[in-house]
């Protein structure tokens, strides 16, 4: 197994190069300079050939470069992670590398990468933060960063006991990191914090890392965690985020520190990988379009898994959206794109609220102050006709023929005398309408009528039937 | 008189037969109320307009945010018209520059939001602001909720003016 390999050789001081083979698996050239150099390498090498030139051409660049890295390892170890991870990350971008393959590959590696353990120097995550920059794809960082931190982290036990418990979070925050990834807000909240402490970080250098850094890191984590957590819409929210988060606190560092290099690639990878294999297709999928380049200071939650699903999801649902509003609006079908669709949208609506304003200055005109009463009359009248009206044009065309006859009558008088006379649609209309008739009607009626056809409405009004007979 | 023929086929439920219900009602019920006041052509045109909205938003009820919100207008309209006399009458003197419009509809709840500027993850914050001021009660929503908003918005108001338009068209052939 990588795994015991990469611990049991820790003893020799080469965290590094084993995480390296554990994770690369990768046959790395023994010219890789003392700290990188290790036979265990040439294990694992075989299992992602994609990664094969690019390994050997870093590794076989001189390490020694760095000098400011207090930890000599660190520092080597540092700069050959960072080119490793500027290759990968050029191999991964080039789509060769099906995700799929690496994690297989290092299963088991991969899972302890995303689970490395938080003691991993800090110093190694910003200097593969620098440079994984470059490197859209990062499951493979976790590995780099935990061998960075396994370098500096002398002893076995820690990452035994690192390891351990990362893989039963894992469970526990599968469903939890299964939502997270949905969460953009989650991402850039922790990206946010991420970022302050990083950029902390940045700007010493690998040198700087210092425990603080390390706190602020695992500090950052907690919180972007909980929030997390808490963002979750799922149902294992809180408690799954609290629990991963305890747990995968040290996962998290090192993720994080991967994250923002990798521009949250990694962290959606790790999410996706935390989720278990909950969703290994997404896993496939999502790292096919890196599209956050890898900033140093990349906002977190904008890794293209997990990021990109929740995206994807509010994308769909908006898009659906506006297609139903698309039926709702006229002329509307050809248009497309949200922004065109807005406008159309926008007009739309300005247009309707012009429309009601002007007709109700025109019902206002058209209803001389006068007859109040009767305009309360020939509400519900007209109330009962449109009934009829919006339904059959027809049954009113009479009627209202015979009403325009009358002329010079109060057009209200004269649809309510009309409306008594008409016929059984009308009756119809006057029954369903009789209802409200009852109450408002009388009172309206006994005083507004006894000037208009009162004794007509008035006696139908008092037998509470609508059928009026003349 | 013939026998009472069956009745057109009417949905008494349908969005039309409810809304043309409600606006003759709350037509009947402003003219009633305030035959007495100024019955000038605009105010009457208000009324109307007023009118409108309220019968459509009594028919959709509470179950739309922007429903609430135009009863909330019109039912506190009486209140909100007290606030703005009285912050006008009280801003007046002492600020003769300072557009009395801010306060005076400072508590239309339309208004609370007026210049808000919503992070629009559309990038099209124009849009969105333009939207949001259009639909009454959509200030608190989240863009999904906007738009699930506007169209039941539009479907009510496209609904309102054809029952609008048929009494209009109603009234104009007497």
């Amino acid at each position: 197994m990588e795994k015991d390999g990469f611990f049991n050789n820790e003893g020799n001081g080469m965290g590094i190069p084993q995480a390296w083979n554990s994770i690369f698996g990768m046959e790395l050239e023994t010219q890789v300079p003392n700290c990188f150099v290790n036979s265990n390498w040439d294990n694992s090498m075989d299992q992602s050939d994609p990664f094969e030139s690019a390994l050997s051409s870093i590794v076989s660049s001189p390490v020694n470069s760095h000098s400011g890295i207090p930890n000599s390892n660190s520092g080597g170890e540092n700069m050959v992670l960072k080119e490793l991870i500027g290759r990968l990350g050029i191999i991964c971008n080039s789509g060769d590398i099906s995700p799929q393959s690496c994690i297989v590959g290092n299963s088991s590696s991969n899972t302890s990468c995303y689970n490395t353990p938080l003691n991993s120097p800090p110093n190694l995550n910003l200097s593969i933060i620098d440079h994984g920059n470059s490197i859209p794809r990062n499951h493979q960082f976790p590995h780099m960063v935990e061998s960075g931190k396994l370098s500096r982290v002398s002893s076995n036990q820690s990452f035994k006991t690192t390891e351990f418990p990362i893989p039963i979070p894992i469970p526990a925050s599968d469903k939890k990191l299964s939502r997270l990834s949905l969460i953009p807000d989650n991402k850039e909240l922790d990206s946010s914090m991420e970022e302050s402490s990083l950029s902390e970080q940045y700007p010493n250098g690998e040198t700087g890392i210092k425990s603080q850094s390390q706190s602020t890191y695992s500090n950052g984590r907690k919180r972007k965690v909980i929030p997390k957590g808490n963002g979750i819409e799922t149902h294992s929210s809180t408690l799954s985020a609290k629990d991963s988060k305890a747990v995968e606190e040290p996962e998290k560092e090192v993720s994080d520190a991967k994250r923002s290099k990798s521009g949250e690639e990694g962290n959606g990878i790790e999410k996706e990988k935390e989720e278990g294999n909950l969703k290994p297709t997404k896993e496939n999928a999502k790292p096919e379009p890196p599209k956050d380049y890898i900033h140093v200071r990349a906002r977190r939650g904008q890794a293209t898994d997990s990021h990109s699903l929740a995206e994807r999801v509010r994308r769909e649902k908006i898009s659906e959206r506006m297609k139903f509003l698309q039926d709702l609006v006229p002329g509307c079908n050809k248009l497309t794109g949200k922004a065109v669709m807005l406008d159309e949208i926008i007009n739309y609506v300005q247009s309707l609220q012009r429309q009601v304003e002007f007709l109700s200055m025109k019902l206002a005109n058209i209803n001389p102050r006068t007859d109040m009463n009767m305009e309360a009359v020939l509400s519900k009248d007209t109330h009962a006709s449109m009934l009829n009206t919006m339904n059959n044009m027809d049954a009113l065309a009479q009627p209202l023929y015979v009403m325009a006859h009358n002329g010079p009558q109060n057009p209200l008088t004269s649809m309510m005398h009309h409306g008594s006379n008409m016929k059984s649609s009308q009756i119809d209309g006057f029954g369903e309408a009789s209802a409200f008739w009852g109450n408002d009607l009388q009172s309206v009626v006994q005083t507004g009528f006894s000037q208009n056809h009162g004794p007509s409405f008035y006696g139908t009004m008092g037998t509470g039937q609508m059928k009026v007979e003349l | 008189m013939s026998p009472p023929q069956q009745p057109t086929s009417i949905n008494p439920n349908s969005l039309k037969i409810q809304l043309a219900y409600r606006f003759l009602h709350n037509l009947n019920n402003l003219n009633t109320k305030r035959s007495n006041l100024d019955n000038t052509r605009i105010r009457r045109s208000h009324r109307v307009k007023l009118a409108a909205y309220a019968s459509m938003a009594y028919v959709v009820g509470s179950r739309r945010a922007w429903s609430r919100a135009i009863l909330w207008k019109i039912r506190n309209r009486a209140v909100l018209a007290r606030f703005k006399r009285v912050d006008h009458k009280i801003t007046t003197p002492l600020r003769h520059h300072h557009v009395h419009a801010g306060s005076v509809k400072r508590r239309t709840p339309s208004c609370s939001n007026p210049k808000r500027e919503y992070s629009d993850p559309f990038g099209n914050s124009g849009q969105e602001v333009k939207l949001r001021k259009l639909v009454p009660g959509s200030s608190t929503m989240d863009a999904l909720g906007l738009l699930d908003e506007t169209a039941d918005y539009i479907k009510c108001l496209a609904t309102q003016v054809e029952v609008m338009k048929n009494l209009v068209d109603l009234y104009s052939i007497i």
